[in-house]
This record gives structure tokens, C-alpha cells and sequence, in this order.
């Protein structure tokens, strides 16, 4: 690497990454910014989840950042200058209940995503089944419904955002591990392997692993890893049309128009493994089984695993660090589907230092000193 | 106590691994998909069906001297047949289709004797039905006794495309044309390995003389250019190659035909070996991406060994010895392995390994493929055949600087589809190496399931502790 002098770095090209990058080259043209990730293309969380964004949250600012999303990703095509687009489907999420306690839950987020005009709906037992036969009747209570939430594809979104990147002159390199980061002047002094750049402003995208590169410098954050691991299906007739989140059975179900169906299974583990367990598949098939009676006999193609970020109110983390310049831009599981605004919200603050935006308030580093922590009730996460 | 072993495949590699380690006392359970053990070479028919003279009585004497050998040992092994092994983890588990259920071993050693899958140079058309790998005509022929074509057009490089031919012929089949990119003569340069490959090469001579009487065309330094026919194969445009890659203009020739059977080389089954956590190297010739071995066939994961083909494309002669070599290696405790008493034991099986070894080297010769050769790939040929992926959209993905096949795999899907990138893996790894110049260095990742399995039968499993 040559050494230079960056505005901005940003450690990590997932998708929080590359669209910080981009909305700041945007925003500033000239700007110097260097992204760079350890890995290859792709292949951390932002390519290992279930591909899905949702308006269909309990919290406000949860929802507020999805709209913003969703409408960017109705357009991504024009947005990133991409033509092939980024396999764009809104089929709707159908959110279940499998328990009045849940279904009180869904009621009550239903109100606040009507306050902010999400166009969702309240769904009983029978409606759920009309729409997904496959659906199992065993303790469904009922469900909520939006059809304007759907998919993407992770990859082809991380690929335009790269492309879109590399035009507006944004350096991006991939394979590079930060070796030191240290406190330089009023910037960064940034060590890698061959060689050394200094940076004034520096944005950590490596979500989970974002503690470990706080520690170099002396500060530390409550954030954990959380491996998931997911199932795609060999394609078949479509069985799943929307999107299925089942709150009880901690699964995500997704039929791609290619027609395989992915399930992302959540169990209560910690590390940082992107492995396969041995005991998963057998963990997960009964489970799948009781949700979605119909899909018994659909063969399991590959199963694969990520590692998502968690964080004590399960909220995402945005904003400066207690040391001037360095911020950061932790996901919490929804990286992907809040990747636009948050690229927006970020490039303002890191750029032209605004702090408007209520969801900075909300999602502060710093609240976890005050103790001012919301949950979102609207998680498959135990 | 008894120690516990599974090996993965019943071709002459697992099933001499499986009878070596009975010898020495242990509890053996091979795996196998095929409802009887043979493999792919000795790849057996229903026993009601009569008729195996297509084969050189010489190896038919081999494959029936080996499956007896198996068959008397068979009540202490357990076989499962018409069985998936769909992954193998670090941990030792192997995790196992069969029926509507699926069950879990936790053995004492594992042994992938898992063999090699044939090679394909894409060309238009090659997934038209009656496009197929000439291995897969042979096997049909082997275990159905049918001609699986009336008028048959046999194309590749290296011994396999000639036997094929002959085997056809013998079978009654019609044989219109042997497209060999290179002369088997190339193996005259190794005249040592012929020597220690004698037997064999008397084998070859007999299908080249069957193929000669047969007066069948040879159309040495062809290739396939093109399938014709929509539902089904109706023709092929073979053309003339040169080392670079190029097609000679004019030297085009269209052969009609309803079975164009193919192969271009071999590439190792070695997924579950990389899954199980074994370093990797690469050796185009020899399978691309093997497993590191070690005389014993140890990989880097204890408890992990490979025989045969799977550790390198060798030839059934070697794989035999090297199972009853690794299957003597498994039976022991990991300690004693490397003691003088295996290695006096194994002289015998150790020597006749290394002589067909040297034979093998001249097989070699025939199999070396210059990566020119896949400049006839053209945008619009399909590379990745279960997610349709053609040329033109990897080399975008090349354009665009993504190198390595797992993120070449995240755009264009290459690899994403049923086989999990068996099919594509090489094609994908070459024309990655004839676009930058420098092959990948990583496989595409493999990931269970091997094969697929529904839930159902993953929701019925069976664990078994072997301990």
C-alpha cells in the first residue's frame, strides 16, 4: 500500500461500509476515502444473511431507517447507475405469532408503523394460511402483514455500491488488515502490513468486530458476536410468497425467485465462527418442520453461517466514539436493510459534523453509559 | 476395545482399505452410493444381467479377483449401499443419507476414498441431452449393459475416449467418430512407466485394435466446438486445435450423432476432505484441488485419510494398493503408524504401488491440458450448468476484479447451484488463470450438504457413538 492521507477511512467493505463511502464521496466530491476490509468481496455478514428488509418494526427509529432504505432500494438501480438492478422483490413480510403474548406484541408495533404510514396489516390465523398454505396451524395465532417489505440481493447491492464507489474515485481494498491504529496529531496514524496512511477521520464498519479495534486505542464498546447459520433448499414450486418471520420458532423464511427457500435458524450461541455446526441441521429441521408442515419434503441444498453483531438493546450503534474522529457504525442484525440511511446519516455527521437526525440521539455510543436503552420487541433474537 | 472405522466409497480404493482394516481387527462400515461396491471401475451390473465382454478379460480378472476378496469379508463389514455421505466435519462426525432417514458416525478413523469426477472444456450446447462424460456412457454400459447412443461420437484427451470406443463397439454400439486432442503416442516418452505399466498397456492396444478394425475415424487434435439439436443431440461441429487455443478456420466438421460422450481430464471428489478441515493443494492433472497427503494417505486432520483418486488422480491399480496401504494405516492407533513394523508390513503393497506409479506418470503426459485450450470458451457458453451461468457474466465478474472463485461465486452464482460448483469448479479456476494470468488459490468453499437431503429425513436421524 502507498502511504498517503485520507480524509476518511473506513475499516470494513460490507454493505454499512461501502455505503458510507459512497453517500460521502456523494456528498463531497474530492473528498480522499479509503475503505478497506480484511476480507474478500462479500464474504462477511452482508453476504451470509437472509437478504431480506422489512418496514415492520416496534420502534420508531427502526422504522424510520427502513423506509428511507426501502424507497433507496426501489431505485438502487438509478441510484448506483447499476442497470442490471439488485433483484428487487416486494412480496411482503408476513410476521407470525405463535402465541397471544406475541400477537399482543405485533398489535402494539402495528400502531407505531401506522403512525409513520407503513402500509402493514393485521392478519388472523386463517388469513396467514391462506396466504402460505405450507403454513403449519399448530398454535398460530395470527400475524402482521406488508406488502411493500422484501428482498434484494446482498450481493449485487455490495457489488453496485462497490462499483458506484470506484467511479466517484473511492479506493477500496479488500485483503487488507489493519496491522496498529493509533492517535496522530488531531487524525490517525494507520499501519498496514506494507505500509502506513494517516487518516483525520476514521469510521469502524467491522461490526462485531468493532471492539477489537477499539481496544488498540484504549476505549471499548458492549458489543458481542452472534453466529447464525442458514439453510437454502434445492429450487421448487413456489410454497412461500412473502417473506415468514416466526417470532417463537427464531426462524426467517425466504422463497427466492430462483425458488429455493432460505431459512436463517437463530440459537443462543456466541464466537466467531462462519462454519457450519454438526448438530445445526438437526437443531433446525424440526423446527422447520412445525413451522412449515409443507416444505417436509423439500431437500435441504447447502447450509452456511455468519456472524452478526449483538448489542445490549439489540439496537443498532451510530455515531462518534469518546475519542474526536472516530466513529462508528455498528448493524445489530440489520445491516443490509438499513445500509442506505445509515451510509446517508453517517456521511452528514462525519462530513459536516450534523447531528440533526434524531436516530444519532437514539443510537448514540454514548447511551450505554446513561443507560437509556429501548428494545425492539420485533426481533426473532433471544 | 474394537477400533471403528468408515470409509467413504467402494471403489478398489475403499473396498481394499475396508478389507485390509477388517484383517487387522477392526469394525468397518463403508459407504457407498451405488447399490453394490465397484466404484466406478468395477462398477458392477444386477446380477441377472449377463454380458461384460465389452471389458479386456484381464481387468475384468482384476475386478473379480477384488470383489471376491471383498465379498469374503463381507460379513464383518457393515455396507451401506445406495447411501450419501453429505458431510464431513472437523470433528469427526460423518453425516450420512440413506432411505428417508439420515444418521451420524463418529468412527475412530475416517477414509474418503471418494474418487475423481470427469472434466469438461464447455463448449455451446454441452448440456443439450446426449451430451455426456464418457465415464457416465461407460457406466451405463457397465451396470444396464446399454449402448446409451446409436451413433456415437467420442471426444477428450488421455487412455479413457479410446477405451470408451472400443468398449462401445464391442457392446455393439456404433462409433462415429474419436476426437483425441493429443496421440497416446505422447505416453512414448516414458519408457520406464510403460514398462512397469505392461499389462495395461497390452489392454490399450486391444481397444486401439478394436477401434482400428472398426475403421473409426480418428480426428486427432479435435475438440468439440458445438452441440447441435435443441431437445436432443443431433450432431457435433469438431474442430482443429492448436497448443494456443485457436481454431484452425475451415477445419470445422460436423458428424451427426445422438450421444456425444466426453473427457477432458479428471477433478478429485475432495470436498469432503476440505470440509473436514484438510489442507488443500492444487495439481490440475491430478484433480485440481486435492487433499495433502502423506504416504499413509494422512491429511492434516488427525483421524482424517484419503485413498486412491482422491488423493490424486493415479489409476485404479494404484488406488488398490494405496487402499490396503492407508486402510492398514487407519486400523492402527495413531501412535504406531510411523514405527518400522507398518513399514515392513506394507513392503509388498508399497512396491507394487510405486511401480504402477511410474506407469502413471506416462498416463500423465496424455492428460496435460494447456490453458490456451479454454480461449475456445465463448461468452455465450454456459460454464456453470445448474444456475446457467454463461461465460460472458464471469468474465464481467473477472472485469470487475473479482478473482477469487468464492467471489466470482457471490456474483454471478457460479457454484451456487444443486452440484455445489462439482461441474463448474475447474472450468471456473481455469478461465480465471487464462483471464489474470495467475490461477485461485482457494477452492470454492464447500459447505454442507454434499448432496441433497429434505428435512424429513434430517429430522429423522440416527446418532451413533461409536466410542
Amino acid at each position: 500500500m502507498k502511504n498517503g492521507k485520507f480524509d476518511v477511512l473506513i475499516i470494513g467493505a460490507g454493505a454499512y461500509g461501502l455505503s458510507c463511502a459512497w453517500w460521502m464521496a456523494k456528498r463531497r466530491s474530492g473528498a480522499r476515502i479509503l475503505v478497506v476490509d480484511e476480507g474478500e468481496f462479500a464474504s462477511g455478514a452482508s453476504g451470509r444473511n437472509g437478504a431480506g428488509f422489512r418496514m415492520q418494526w416496534g420502534l420508531d427509529l427502526n422504522i424510520r431507517l427502513c423506509q428511507e432504505s426501502t424507497q433507496f432500494f426501489e431505485n438502487a438501480a438509478e441510484h448506483l447507475d447499476y442497470p442490471r438492478g439488485i433483484e428487487l422483490k416486494q412480496d411482503g413480510y408476513l410476521v407470525l405469532a405463535h402465541s397471544e403474548k406475541a400477537m399482543t406484541t405485533l398489535r402494539g408495533s402495528l400502531e407505531i408503523q401506522h403512525r409513520y404510514g407503513v402500509p402493514s396489516e393485521l392478519f388472523s390465523a386463517e388469513d396467514c394460511i391462506r396466504m402460505v398454505p405450507a403454513l403449519g396451524r399448530n398454535r398460530l395465532v395470527g400475524g402482521t402483514f406488508c406488502g411493500k417489505d422484501g428482498t434484494i440481493s446482498p450481493f449485487l447491492l455490495l457489488d453496485s455500491l462497490l462499483k458506484a464507489c470506484r467511479r466517484e474515485n473511492v479506493d477500496v481494498r479488500y485483503g487488507t488488515r489493519v496491522e496498529k491504529l493509533e492517535r496522530f496529531g488531531g487524525g490517525f496514524n494507520v499501519r498496514f502490513r506494507d505500509g502506513v496512511i494517516e487518516a483525520d477521520k476514521i469510521l469502524l464498519c467491522t461490526d462485531w468486530a468493532v471492539p477489537e479495534l477499539l481496544a488498540s486505542l484504549g476505549i471499548s464498546l458492549p458489543v458481542k458476536s452472534l453466529p447464525k447459520e442458514a439453510i437454502v433448499t434445492v429450487p421448487c414450486a413456489p410454497r412461500v410468497k412473502p417473506i415468514l418471520i416466526s417470532l417463537e420458532h427464531h426462524i426467517s423464511v425466504n422463497q427466492v425467485s430462483r425458488g429455493s427457500i432460505i431459512f436463517v435458524v437463530s440459537r443462543a450461541r456466541e464466537g466467531q465462527e462462519i462454519a457450519s455446526t454438526p448438530d445445526f441441521l438437526a437443531f433446525a429441521a424440526p423446527k422447520v418442520i412445525d413451522l412449515l408442515p409443507g416444505v417436509a419434503d423439500v431437500p435441504v441444498l447447502r447450509t452456511w453461517g455468519g456472524v452478526s453483531s449483538l448489542t445490549p438493546d439489540m439496537q443498532p450503534i451510530l455515531g462518534e466514539t469518546e475519542i474526536e474522529g472516530l466513529y462508528v457504525a455498528v448493524s445489530s442484525f440489520r445491516g443490509l436493510m438499513t445500509s442506505p440511511a445509515v451510509g446517508r446519516i453517517m456521511s452528514a455527521l462525519i462530513l459536516e459534523n450534523d447531528t440533526n437526525d434524531p436516530v444519532l440521539t437514539q443510537l448514540t455510543p454514548r447511551r450505554f453509559q446513561t443507560g437509556n436503552l429501548i428494545m425492539e420487541p420485533l426481533l426473532n433474537q433471544e | 476395545m474394537q477400533r471403528s472405522l468408515a470409509v467413504i466409497g467402494a471403489g478398489p480404493a475403499g473396498m481394499a482399505a475396508a478389507i485390509e482394516a477388517v484383517r487387522r481387527g477392526c469394525r468397518v462400515t463403508i459407504i457407498d452410493e451405488a447399490v453394490r461396491p465397484g466404484g466406478q471401475i468395477f462398477r458392477q451390473a444386477h446380477p441377472a444381467l449377463r454380458g461384460e465382454e465389452f471389458a479386456e478379460p484381464a481387468e475384468l480378472a482384476r475386478k473379480h479377483r477384488l470383489l471376491a476378496e471383498f465379498q469374503g469379508v463381507s460379513s464383518k463389514i457393515d455396507y451401506r449401499g445406495e447411501a450419501s455421505v453429505y458431510a464431513v466435519f472437523p470433528n469427526g462426525e460423518i453425516h450420512l443419507a440413506q432411505g428417508d432417514a439420515t444418521e451420524v458416525l463418529r468412527p475412530d478413523a475416517i477414509i474418503l476414498a471418494t474418487g475423481v469426477r470427469e472434466q469438461v472444456i464447455p463448449f455451446p450446447g454441452w448440456t443439450t441431452p446426449g451430451v455426456m462424460f464418457a465415464g457416465g456412457a461407460q457406466s451405463i454400459l457397465k451396470a444396464h449393459r446399454v449402448v446409451p447412443g446409436t451413433n456415437v461420437v467420442i471426444a477428450g484427451c488421455g487412455p479413457l475416449p479410446l477405451i470408451v470406443a472400443a468398449q462401445i463397439l464391442r457392446a455393439g454400439g456404433r462409433v462415429a467418430a474419436l476426437a483425441s486432442l493429443r496421440s497416446l503416442s505422447a505416453m512414448l516418452h516414458h519408457v520406464r512407466g510403460l514398462w512397469h505399466g505392461r499389462e495395461i498397456v497390452r489392454e490399450g492396444l486391444r481397444y486401439a485394435w478394436t477401434v482400428r478394425r472398426a475403421k473409426v475415424p480418428l480426428l486427432t487434435g479435435y475438440m468439440p466446438v458445438r452441440a447441435i439439436g435443441t431437445e436432443r443431440l443431433e450432431a457435433v461441429v469438431l474442430a482443429r486445435v492448436d497448443q494456443e487455443g485457436r481454431l484452425l478456420s475451415g477445419s470445422e466438421r460436423r458428424i451427426d450423432c445422438d450421444l456425444l460422450a466426453i473427457n477432458y481430464g479428471f477433478v478429485a471428489n475432495s470436498e469432503l476432505a476440505a470440509m473436514a478441515g484438510s489442507e488443500m493443494r492444487r495439481d490440475p492433472v491430478a484433480g485440481g484441488w486435492i487433499p495433502v497427503t502423506d504416504t499413509y494417505g494422512r491429511t492434516s486432520v488427525p483421524g482424517v485419510f484419503v485413498a486412491g483418486d482422491g488423493a490424486g488422480l493415479r489409476g485404479a491399480l494404484v488406488a488398490e494398493c494405496d487402499g490396503t496401504i492407508v486402510g492398514a494405516a487407519a486400523a492402527m492407533p495413531s501412535s504406531a503408524v510411523d514405527g518400522p513394523t507398518l513399514r515392513a508390513e506394507l513392503a509388498d503393497a508399497m512396491a507394487r504401488r510405486a511401480r504402477h506409479l511410474e506407469f502413471q506418470k506416462a498416463v500423465r503426459a496424455t492428460l496435460q491440458l494447456p490453458i490456451a485450450l479454454w480461449r475456445t470458451v465463448t461468452d455465450e457458453t454456459i460454464v456453470c450448468r445448474c444456475e446457467n451461468v454463461r461465460f460472458g457474466e464471469i468474465r464481467g465478474a473477472l472485469e470487475g476484479g473479482h478473482h477469487s472463485l468464492n467471489a466470482i461465486k457471490r456474483n454471478v452464482r457460479s457454484g451456487m447451484g444443486w452440484c455445489g460448483g462439482r461441474s463448474c469448479l475447474h472450468s471456473v479456476a481455469a478461465l480465471t488463470e487464462l483471464a489474470t494470468g495467475a490461477a485461485p488459490t482457494e477452492m470454492m468453499t464447500p459447505r454442507p450438504m454434499v448432496r441433497p437431503v429434505s428435512f424429513a429425513a434430517i429430522a429423522r436421524q440416527r446418532k451413533v457413538e461409536a466410542r
